[in-house]
């Protein structure tokens, strides 16, 4: 199976007028297909620019990135990556089911089964049946978020990316939350990268976390927690071995910022 | 403030209204204002009933202008909005000289299209049309760019083609702009016709407007006021109705 990302010497950055501005250069990164991988890093250093770059929303301003084996270009036109924002980017006029069912309506939809039974299955396995039919602004921040996820999941992408997805939301929800995406994770098997800005849940997600130091972006810390958790992933947030990870994220994050 | 009940929302409306109307009735004539300046309700009624058949004579010629300028100038709008938002060059060559357009009072404009188009009922509709035609370009043109940079990265991800982000993105994310134009156009279009009318013609409203004037009949007045507000309102509820049945949101 090829890795799900693999850079080389990438340089990306936005292309301005006068020059471009690179925020993040020289990374070399490989993330196994499957794996769990959380970005940490201060504001400002890159780390949405990396996710654009990974889903082909911005080329790269040197080097090369290679996606589940191809060109990020074909991974997107084949629609196996997915993008969960920030703001979870609902369309209002839209119901809560007919947002789910927007990636089967656009383009010519490779998926050939029944839209509804999939997009219902969907919103259980979100949490949301029964809300099927309600319009984003009947909805709290986490039905929302959720909704974006159950969207990102109704094209079965090999790999998600989510870019700080819970920032919005109350400590309690945001836990539920991302047991709830651990859950998933494990059942699909698809490849996530998380961006998050809180040391606890990048601990608590990740397989493997990034810290990402700005000016000029670069990482700082590649830490590898399957040793912490095991099996696949598990542990509890008060795993004195994670909270000593945390410490060191921390740590890491303070010299990076 | 806690929103009122619904039965006191239904009925205090027509209860203002009504109360204005009996302050007409009978608190002007009662401070001395004379019947040739204001007439009381009850006599620009009479003057409805008592002269139906002349006022809907004049009424239809004015819907018709109204409703055609309303018709053709928002469609024109609509479309070369659409044109625009998908070439940018075309948008940053001529936008500028709509924007010039815009800003010159149409209704100055109207003696040259009563010249150009003669006195029949099209230079109205073409008054009507262009009155129409600036707002609603212009907040067209915003509707359709008023998606915000990740709606156009959500569309991106899914590989949607420049029609699908037309049809299911721009498109309905433009609809509360345009509708909110389309509302204030129901009044403008009748204004265009009346006002195309008072230049040069012996039929619609506006016509009826003027010879009234001129005659002292100010019950006749009132009532060919009372008739293009009606209109207007027509308009309007059928705007209100449209966007009931397209704009769907919570
Ligand atoms: N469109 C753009 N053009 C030029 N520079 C940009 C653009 N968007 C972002 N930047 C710059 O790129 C840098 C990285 O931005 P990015 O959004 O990737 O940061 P981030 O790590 O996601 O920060 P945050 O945690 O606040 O979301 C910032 O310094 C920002 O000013
Ligand atoms: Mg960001």
């Amino acid at each position: 199976m090829p890795d799900a990302v693999r850079a080389v010497g990438l340089d990306v950055g936005y292309p301005t007028a006068r020059e471009p501005v690179t925020v993040i250069t020289g990374l070399d990164l490989v993330v196994e297909a499957g794996s769990f991988l959380s970005i940490l890093g201060p504001s400002g250093c890159g780390k949405s620019t990396l996710l654009r770059v990974v889903a082909d929303l911005l080329p790269p301003l040197a080097g090369t990135v290679e996606v589940l084996g191809a060109t990020a270009a074909a991974v997107r036109s084949r629609r196996d990556v997915a993008f969960v924002f920030q703001d979870s980017t609902l369309l209002p006029w839209r119901t809560v089911r007919q947002n789910v069912c927007l990636p089967l309506q656009v383009a010519r939809s490779r998926l050939t089964r029944a839209i509804s039974d999939r997009s219902e299955a969907l919103l259980d396995l979100m949490g949301l049946s029964g809300f099927g039919d309600r319009y984003p602004n009947q909805l709290s921040g986490g039905q929302r978020q959720r909704v974006a996820i159950a969207r990102a999941l109704m094209g079965e992408p090999k790999l998600l990316l989510m870019d700080e997805p819970f920032g919005a939301l109350d400590e309690i929800t945001r836990d539920r939350l991302n047991d709830e995406l651990l859950n998933l994770w494990r059942r699909t098997g698809t490849t996530i990268l998380f961006v998050t800005h809180s040391i606890a849940e990048a601990a608590y997600l990740g397989e493997r976390v990034l810290v990402l130091a700005a000016n000029p972006g670069r990482i700082c810390l590649d830490r590898d927690l399957k040793p912490v958790k095991q099996p696949q992933n598990r542990c509890t947030r008060e795993d004195p071995a994670l909270v000593a990870v945390m410490a060191e994220l921390r740590a890491a994050l303070a010299e990076a910022s | 403030m806690t929103p009122l009940p619904p039965l006191a929302r239904t009925v205090l409306p027509f209860a203002g209204a009504a109360s204005l109307i009996v302050a007409w009735q009978y608190l002007l004539p009662m401070a001395g204002v004379p019947a040739y300046i204001v007439p009381t309700p009850t006599a620009v009624l009479a003057v409805l009933a008592r002269d139906a058949t002349l006022l809907t004579g004049h009424f239809w010629p004015t819907a018709l202008e109204a409703g055609a300028g309303f018709l053709i100038g928002n469609l024109a709008a609509i479309l070369l909005a659409v044109v625009f938002v998908h070439s940018r060059v075309l948008q940053a060559a001529y936008f500028p000289v709509v924007l010039f357009f815009n800003t010159i009072p149409i209704l100055a404009l109207s003696p040259i299209i009563i010249l150009i188009f003669g006195l029949g009922m099209t230079p109205k509709i073409v008054i009507a049309a262009v009155i129409c035609f600036f707002p609603t370009l212009i907040n067209m043109i915003r509707g359709l760019d008023s998606a915000g940079p990740s709606e156009h990265e959500l569309f991106r991800m899914l590989s949607a083609s420049r029609w699908e982000v037309f049809w299911r993105l721009r498109l309905p994310r433009s609809l509360p702009l345009l509708f909110s134009s389309l509302r204030i156009s129901s009044a403008t279009a009748v204004i265009g016709a009346i006002v195309g009318e008072w230049i040069g013609s012996d039929k619609g409203l506006g016509a009826l407007i003027i010879q009234a004037t001129f005659n002292y009949q100010s019950d006749r007045l009132y009532a060919a006021i009372v008739l293009s507000s009606l209109l207007a309102i027509g308009i309007f509820a059928v705007v209100v109705a449209a966007e009931k049945v397209i704009v769907r949101e919570g």
